[in-house]
């Protein structure tokens, strides 16, 4: 399945409402524009939510998503979905600012899965999924979310985050056993 | 995982909801960006086509020095890891970032090998390029059905690969004659 088809609910709004949206907002009417964010904003939001795993980075992230849209509103030929391209400019302003803030402050990636929250032998109560997905690895987060949660194939996947395809399945089945684990599925 | 651990978690995925409001309006925010940025589209794929053009020069002028660096040091047959290089038409296939993986790696042993001038001059010149390909991220970003810039992006990419492929080939161990 790839992205376009996954979208399907919207791309029916593409064609039947957002299509005159898409051309407003193109011409330059900043209320068009207005609706196409009513429209996608959730997605997006949830989206840039579950890829960086924190509330005010995912509402920077939505927002400079959408501001990129409208300037680049003008070179969109519309061979894709609009709901495929904004997804496009969501997922790369997620990635760069990660990078960006990595520059910055030397962020660490956890060297192996959840800790601290994950320790099925402590008798802790098992983790809300959305917590458990937040708490995962980046690397591993990203591809649960692009793939397991929003439907991309691993190509689609790897492409967007510049990783092989090899890394994205590998890292699918780190992010699945360490879900696993936090959330007490498997049998003791 | 065993089986019904791992049916268990796909339904609890399938479950989740792939839209989430916003827990404000972050409307406001944007159209206030949107109003500042006054002219868009044409008017700025001109800085922006610079800007990543820019990047490119930068990053083909870093692998030149490179080259130009490198060149004249003993330079023995290509080894394997050449012969096992892809083409390079696709950067995303498991192919090339496997070879480029290997290559890279190949770098990083080879590099202490080379004098401190010339090491520092490759480090100065690969950072160029990251920076280019960064640079060219971030365009995409504005325009990520951009085939100009999609092609740029994998440019970048090709510049790194090239600085490996010198610096390894430049440190091969030469071969003696019998």
């Amino acid at each position: 399945m790839d992205t376009a088809q996954l979208l399907q609910p919207e791309a029916e709004m593409d064609a039947a409402d957002a299509g005159a949206f898409v051309a407003g907002a193109i011409a330059g009417d900043s209320g068009a524009f207005e609706q196409l964010y009513r429209q996608f904003s959730p997605r997006i939001y949830g989206l840039c939510l579950r890829m960086t795993g924190q509330r005010e980075a995912a509402e920077d992230c939505t927002q400079e998503s959408f501001i990129a849209a409208w300037k680049a509103l003008p070179r969109f030929e519309q061979r894709s979905r609009f709901s495929t391209w904004l997804h496009r400019i969501a997922v790369h302003t997620v990635l760069s600012r990660r990078r960006g803030l990595r520059n910055l402050y030397e962020i660490a990636e956890p060297a192996t899965g959840l800790p601290e929250v994950s320790d099925p032998g402590s008798g802790s109560p098992p983790l809300d999924i959305e917590q458990a997905i937040a708490n995962l690895p980046d690397g591993a987060r990203h591809v649960l979310v692009l793939v397991g949660i929003y439907g991309y194939s691993h190509a689609e996947a790897a492409a967007s985050l510049g990783i092989a395809e090899g890394t994205c399945k590998a890292q699918l089945h780190r992010a699945r056993s360490l879900l696993t684990a936090a959330l007490g599925l498997e049998e003791k | 995982m065993t089986e019904p651990a791992r049916n268990s978690l796909d339904a609890q995925l399938a479950k989740l909801p792939r839209d989430i409001s916003p827990p404000r309006n972050l409307w406001p925010g944007i159209a206030r960006s949107i109003e500042r940025g006054g002219l868009r589209g044409a008017h700025r794929r001109q800085p922006m086509a610079w800007a990543a053009a820019a990047a490119v020069a930068g990053a083909c002028l870093a692998s030149a020095l490179t080259w130009a660096v490198l060149h004249g040091r003993p330079v023995a047959p290509i080894a394997p890891i050449m012969a096992a290089q892809p083409s390079y038409g696709d950067v995303t296939t498991a192919r090339y970032v496997a070879a480029r993986n290997s290559l890279e790696h190949a770098f990083q042993q080879r590099l202490p090998l080379l004098d401190p001038a010339t090491r520092a001059k490759v480090e100065a010149s690969l950072a160029t390029i990251r920076k280019a390909h960064e640079d060219i991220r971030q365009a995409l970003i504005a325009a990520p059905a951009s085939p100009v810039l999609e092609q740029l992006w994998e440019s970048t990419w090709q510049d790194e690969f090239d600085l490996y492929e010198h610096v390894v080939q430049a440190t091969q161990p030469t071969m003696t004659r019998t």
